[in-house]
């Protein structure tokens, strides 16, 4: 009998895992255990089995591979895959090795040590090593984390709510899904210290619909730790709840997120006040991303220090980016902040696929800003990105290759704005509109030299006056578009296409 | 910090935002007045964008007050927002997302078709029209008759909350009733009847001319020989039958002034104290009921206090229909988290929101009110400090209620006794709690005894006196409470002075130059019964429609026809004209000077608007008219020298002058001198007798209880869209809302009737018969019915006993025992068949 690790995660399955699982299944000579994605995924299927000397994996694989893999024939060992080895796994350290909804395994591997250890701290504590690892929001907005916990639980009231953003809209992200739907019970025991430090007894885990499995495996997930009781944090009980979105991008935007989970029309609110000061329900809220719920208990487990030694100085900590597009190498990694961009790319995204050139990389997805080739150079922290005019956003990666029209692609930014916009503010309202339109009009040869001005004019009105990152961001790809390869603009607006 | 507001980047993002909103818009109409404002500011005149798309061309014209044109809205949102946050209706919500963002009333829930208001629950308050920036929603009298010019502040001649309005007047012509935000009692809001039901001012029935009845016809007469006609028959008859035989209702609809001079006329000229008006028929039963237990009638804090209390208790009463600004104000309070209770047999609006609805069977009141003292009492809940500082008599009050275990009670009010107890508790631990009561305590056979019960209760918990706290009865009419405040009443002067009073006999003597008639007078019952017997011969009505609104017509219209000689002044040909000799038009509030006092006693303005047409004097000027033909000469050229009269004659009233009423907040009284700046809150220190009195009642059933041949419990009220006899909200817009009354009944008697909704049933009582359509609902009990008096077709008052308040008089309108009779469709005339078709379904929520 063989026993063989095959990843259950989405990405897995869309590259033919769920048919080697019915073909495992079919075999009685197989023992087959799902566990989380290592995050290759241009090597899935993967398919592992053990050995002494560890992991052993086989890539590609379909169901005419398996009688090779149980007679032991061939594999990689896997502490020897480069894209892996190279990087720095603390978040995603279970990747690939341990069974999602496995309690006992995710103990094994140091689970809950966060918890337990928040436990035996007083909530200021808490917050104390929060800061000292100056862990910052890894949604996008990249606030100190410690700074919202601080005012969530100074604030006084009788109700106060953690929210885990799970709605993670950005085309070419998907750190967020994998830790869901791979290692849930980290995300729950984030959560749990967030709500033990600001004295929260709810909390709700805003899932977008576009991801069932994700929804599904959270759910799973909060009935198993609450029936071993893990959601009684001494004498108070924390109910979580998944709550599924209703398809809305720009839902991912806090108080957006919050209007949604009232049950009312995701439209974003004006901030101030924040919402650690007046979130859901008017009560005291800690909204942050998956992806830093899911570093809190590395942090309390190991100490504030040890996060804080990681990194760069203003970005502590580990990056975890998400590479797509026309790379050889599209998944999942995890590294210190620090390294540059053309680095990543180049170590982890093996260089562009066969045949394509790169033409451009956009960081932060649809609303993230795009380098050109020759701009690669900048270091992948916070500080150096806001510097450069760019976003690191949720860590998404799009490489674009010689093909790219870059007018149809500001033209497909402005659109995509212009659609998901939830019609509060003017700025956004109107301006996507008007930019769909500008943009329109010269791809079709109908522009003209005014077109591209009043065009940037628009930008820096909905850069200013909006009043949700949305409309602030979304002419950073087209603006960028435009800096960048201004010579396809200018001939598409003379019509010369 | 600094915060700099005018800098070029900034100036430069106003105009980029502001052609933004202006690229929406249709290219070839004109921009909204707004946009355009903003682009002359910021010197833009063109919109650089080519060929922009436009907003969706949609209109809602399903209200028949205003429309929305979604071409002219820039989606703020503030439409909604005035809904949500001003009125609490929620019936507007922004529909689409992005650039399609548009508000709406009225989304299906599950399909996302659009209703429109008519479809929504829309109340028609007008706060969303107000909120509109670009003329999006825009009144159907300002697209007619174009915005206003100029505008004249002035308060709302409808239910006693006294909004203030500022008239918007264009080429001599009202074109709009905006709520002013600086009214004292309003903060800017409205309801559908203040904010658009006035345009009856302009209806073409109006009466234009003195018309005396010459057998079963009219004829037009001049104003001369109509005030020469009055001034002689009252002379012959006071001659010919004393002066006993002459009476005057006087109307809570008209101005203070109005009412002096009616009742100086009564008690100078004529000699005689017969004189009453409309609160005899509403709060009677609380003045008597204050009167007793605080030593004042009226409201004891301010509309403002709903802000300030800590709970809300609604006695009988169902504001967000009858005072909707209060209700509003009420609901407001309840979402910041003020828990509410509502005592009421009706599951109102309020009732559904409420922490705790006791919902009592009609007429027992005293129960459940003895019953919450009971428990007040018996777990230590009392304010001894207050009861000992403030009151007296405490004792009798316990001894009367300590047999009213809410055990006990709950089989006579069918509330279940852990209500009552939840109710005693919450209204005595909140630390503040304001009850406002209505008609559902006072229009019943014990309805003085339902108020002092609700008194005792605020004393017992020291819930008076305080910001917050305090009895505050919801007056029905613009100026009921300022009828009785300037002695419009048998058996007070003004200012609730005693007749007797050898001190105000010579004031009175020095000021008027005539005795002050020390014999009570009539109230209006005693007046009818006069009539009967043929003691009174000569009744001065002016603004009260007797005939349509007291119960037990039939005896009413007998008493009207058995006079000799019957005056009717009003804007309307009412169904007490139609039995007058002699009917005079009146001039309507937008038409006059003067004042009216609010259900928090605050002394308001009014001003003419527009002047009256065709010559019509205003209901002062006829009384000195017809005064000075008697003898009696009264020679005022302004209401303001009228109300110096009244500030000579009366304490309360004593530092009361028009100077001082030009303000937006009026004065609230008593008001002691002229340099006293009014009284929000009334019995802070010491009540005006010192201290406030426990009054011990006991629970008694109401007049008619049911049998076997009248088993169902009828209650008369109002509803939101109408006002009591209808006379003004019917000749509005008002009008394709709700064209009739109708009878509400609960679904279970329905089923076990075989009755459907829409069906016209004949309701019988041992005095008449009325037809209605069946409304089916949850809001009344089984074996309770409701329906309103306002369509004069109904008749409903008919139904009517003489049953009233054994203390104050005031009617039982709120209970009388019916049965409901299926109808065969060949009794029904061509005038019902008509009605039938008419009748529409009224929203019940």
């Amino acid at each position: 009998m063989a026993r063989l690790y095959l990843s259950n995660d989405t990405s897995s399955t869309a590259a033919g895992a769920g048919r080697l699982e019915e073909a495992c299944r079919r075999r009685r000579d197989v023992e087959l255990v799902r566990t989380s994605a290592r995050g290759a995924f241009f090597l899935e299927p993967i398919v592992e089995r053990d050995t002494p000397d560890g992991r052993v994996a086989w890539f590609s694989v379909i169901a005419d591979d398996l009688p090779r893999i149980i007679a032991g024939q061939g594999g990689t060992p896997v502490q020897d895959i480069p894209f892996l080895n190279r990087q720095t796994r603390t978040t995603f350290a279970n990747f690939g090795v341990t069974e999602p909804l496995s309690l006992e395994g995710y103990r094994t591997a140091g689970g809950f040590g966060g918890l337990r250890a928040a436990l035996a701290m007083t909530a200021q504590a808490v917050i104390e090593e929060i800061k000292v690892s100056r862990l910052r929001g890894r949604g996008g907005a990249a606030f100190p984390v410690w700074n919202k916990w601080s005012v969530a639980q100074q604030a006084d009231a009788a109700e106060k709510y953690v929210v885990a953003n799970a709605d993670e809209g950005d085309a070419g992200t998907y750190c967020d899904r994998m830790l869901m739907e791979g290692d849930p019970y980290r995300l729950i025991e984030g959560m749990l210290i967030c709500a033990r430090a600001i004295g929260a007894r709810r909390g709700y885990i805003y899932c977008r619909q576009e991801y069932p499995a994700a929804a599904r495996t959270m759910e799973q997930a909060i009935r198993l730790a609450d029936e071993a009781g893990l959601l009684e944090l001494g004498d108070v009980r924390v109910e979580l709840e998944v709550v599924r979105g209703a398809g809305s991008y720009v839902c991912g935007e806090e108080t957006a997120l919050l209007e949604s989970l009232e049950g009312r029309r995701g439209v974003v609110r004006a901030k101030p006040p924040y919402p650690a000061m007046a979130g859901l329900h008017g009560k005291p809220t800690v909204v942050s991303n998956v992806l830093t719920f899911a570093v809190v208990p590395t942090i309390l487990a190991r100490g504030g220090a040890w996060h804080a030694s990681l990194g760069t100085d203003g970005s502590r900590g580990t990056a975890v980016l998400q590479i797509g597009g026309r790379v050889k190498q599209p998944g999942l990694v995890e590294v210190p902040f620090g390294l540059s961009l053309r680095q990543v790319l180049e170590e982890f995204g093996g260089g562009m696929a066969p045949g394509a050139r790169m033409k451009a990389v956009q960081v932060g997805g649809p609303l993230g800003s795009l380098f050109p080739e020759s701009n690669l150079d900048v270091p992948v922290c916070y500080d150096a990105f806001a510097k450069a005019g760019a976003i690191l956003g949720h860590g998404g990666i799009v490489v674009y290759d010689q093909d790219t029209d870059m007018v149809d692609l500001a033209r497909h930014f402005m659109a995509f704005t212009a659609e998901e916009s939830c019609g509060k503010c003017t700025p956004c309202r109107v301006g996507s509109m008007r930019g769909r339109e500008l943009l329109e009009r010269i791809q079709s040869g109908g522009g003209n030299g005014d077109d591209l001005l009043l065009l940037s004019e628009l930008g820096e009105t909905m850069k200013a006056a909006s009043l949700c990152g949305l409309g602030q961001r979304a002419p950073f790809p087209v603006m960028t578009a435009m800096a960048f390869f201004p010579d396809e603009f200018r001939r598409a607006a003379r019509g010369q296409v | 910090m600094v915060v700099r507001t005018e800098t070029d980047r900034l100036r430069r993002l106003r105009r980029n935002v502001l052609e933004l909103f202006l690229s929406e818009q249709a290219p070839d109409a004109p921009w909204p007045d707004t946009l355009r404002r903003l682009a002359e500011t910021l010197g833009m005149t063109a919109v650089r964008y080519p060929h922009p798309s436009l907003r969706v061309a949609w209109e809602d014209r399903s209200n028949p007050f205003f429309t929305f044109d979604n071409a002219r809205c820039v989606s703020c949102a503030r439409c909604v927002r005035a809904c949500d946050e001003i009125q609490g209706t929620h019936a507007l919500t922004m529909f689409e997302r992005g650039f399609a963002a548009r508000p709406v009333a009225g989304v299906g829930p599950l399909d996302g078709t659009v209703g429109g208001f008519a479809g929504s629950n829309c109340v028609s308050c007008g706060a969303c029209v107000k909120e509109c920036p670009t003329g999006a929603l825009m009144e159907h009298t300002v697209a007619e008759y174009g915005p206003s010019v100029t505008s004249v502040r002035t308060t709302c001649a409808y239910c006693g909350v006294g909004c203030a309005f500022d008239a918007g007047i264009r080429n001599d012509r009202i074109v709009t009733m905006m709520p002013a935000d600086d009214g004292p009692a309003n903060r800017g809001h409205a309801c559908m009847k203040g904010r658009f039901g006035w345009t009856y001012v302009y209806a073409p029935d109006r009466l234009q001319a003195p018309l005396l009845r010459r057998g079963d016809r009219w004829e037009v007469i001049s104003w001369d020989a109509a005030l020469n006609r009055m001034a002689n028959e009252f002379m012959r008859i006071k001659d010919r039958d004393g002066a006993d035989a002459v009476a005057a209702i006087s109307s809570s609809r008209g101005t203070n002034e109005e009412n002096y001079l009616f009742g100086k006329f009564i008690r100078c000229v004529m000699g005689t104290n017969h004189i009453d008006n409309c609160a005899r028929v509403c709060h009677s039963a609380t003045v008597t009921g204050m009167m007793e237990t605080l030593g004042a009638s009226a409201a004891t804090n301010s509309i403002d206090d709903l802000d300030r209390a800590k709970l809300i208790m609604v006695v009988g009463a169902n504001p967000t229909e009858s005072h909707p600004v209060v209700g509003a104000a009420i609901k407001r309070a309840h979402r910041r988290g003020v828990p509410l209770i509502v005592v009421d047999p009706r599951r109102t609006e309020l009732a559904r929101l409420a922490d705790l609805h006791l919902q009592l069977r009609p007429g027992t009141n005293v129960a459940l009110l003895n019953a919450m003292g009971h428990v007040m009492a018996a777990e230590g809940l009392l304010d001894r400090s207050f009861i000992a500082r403030r009151t007296e008599g405490v004792d009798d009050w316990l001894q009367a209620v300590s047999g009213c275990t809410p055990e006990s009670i709950e089989s006579v009010a069918g509330v279940p006794a852990r209500q009552i107890s939840e109710a005693a508790r919450r209204y005595a631990g909140s630390g503040a709690s304001l009850c406002v009561h209505g008609l559902g305590v006072t229009e019943h056979r014990w309805g003085s005894h339902g108020v002092i019960a609700l008194v005792n209760l605020a004393l017992a918990t020291g819930n008076l006196g305080r910001p917050g706290t305090g009895i505050n009865p919801l007056r029905g009419q613009n100026n009921v409470q300022g009828a009785s405040d300037v002695g419009c009443l048998p058996n007070y002067f003004a200012g609730y002075q005693k007749l007797d009073d050898p001190a105000l006999a010579s004031l009175h003597r020095s000021v008027t130059g005539r005795p002050l008639p020390a014999t009570r007078g009539m109230k209006t019952p005693d007046m009818w019964d006069a009539a009967l017997a043929g003691r009174l011969k000569a009744l001065w009505i002016i603004g009260y429609d007797v005939a349509q609104t007291d119960p037990n017509l039939k005896k009413v219209r007998q008493a009207l026809q058995n006079l000799d000689f019957l005056v009717v002044q009003d804007l309307f040909m009412s169904e007490t004209a139609k039995l007058a000799h002699l009917v005079l038009p009146g001039a309507s509030f937008l038409e006059k000077d003067g004042t009216f006092t609010n259900l928090e006693r605050r002394i308001q303005r009014i001003r003419k608007v527009v002047e009256p047409p065709n010559g019509i004097l205003p209901d002062w000027r006829v009384v000195c008219e017809v005064a000075t033909r008697m003898g009696y000469p009264m020679t005022y050229t302004h209401p303001s020298e009228i109300m110096d009269e009244i500030a000579r004659l009366t304490p309360m009233f004593a530092g009361v002058t028009y100077a001082r009423l030009e303000t937006a907040a009026g004065l609230q009284w008593p008001v002691l001198s002229p340099a006293h700046e009014g009284t929000a809150l009334m019995h802070r220190d010491v009540f005006p007798h010192g201290k406030a009195r426990f009054v011990p009642v006991d629970y008694l059933p109401p007049g008619e209880a049911p049998s076997k041949s009248y088993p169902f419990v009828l209650t008369t009220g109002r509803v939101l869209h109408h006002y009591n006899c209808g006379s003004q909200t019917r000749r509005t817009a008002i009008i394709d809302l709700v064209d009739a009354d109708v009878l509400e009944m609960h679904l279970s008697d329905a089923a076990r009737l075989m009755m459907r909704e829409g069906e016209i049933v004949r309701l019988v009582s041992a005095r008449g018969a009325a037809l209605l359509p069946l409304a089916l609902s949850d809001r009344v009990l089984p074996g309770h019915l409701f329906t309103s008096f306002h369509f004069p077709a109904s008749e409903v008052n008919l139904l009517l006993s003489s049953s009233a308040d054994e203390s104050s008089k005031c009617p039982e309108y709120k209970v009388s025992v019916v049965r409901v009779e299926r109808l065969e469709r060949e009794e029904l005339d061509a005038e019902d068949e008509e009605e039938i078709r008419h009748v529409r379904k009224r929203l019940i929520g």
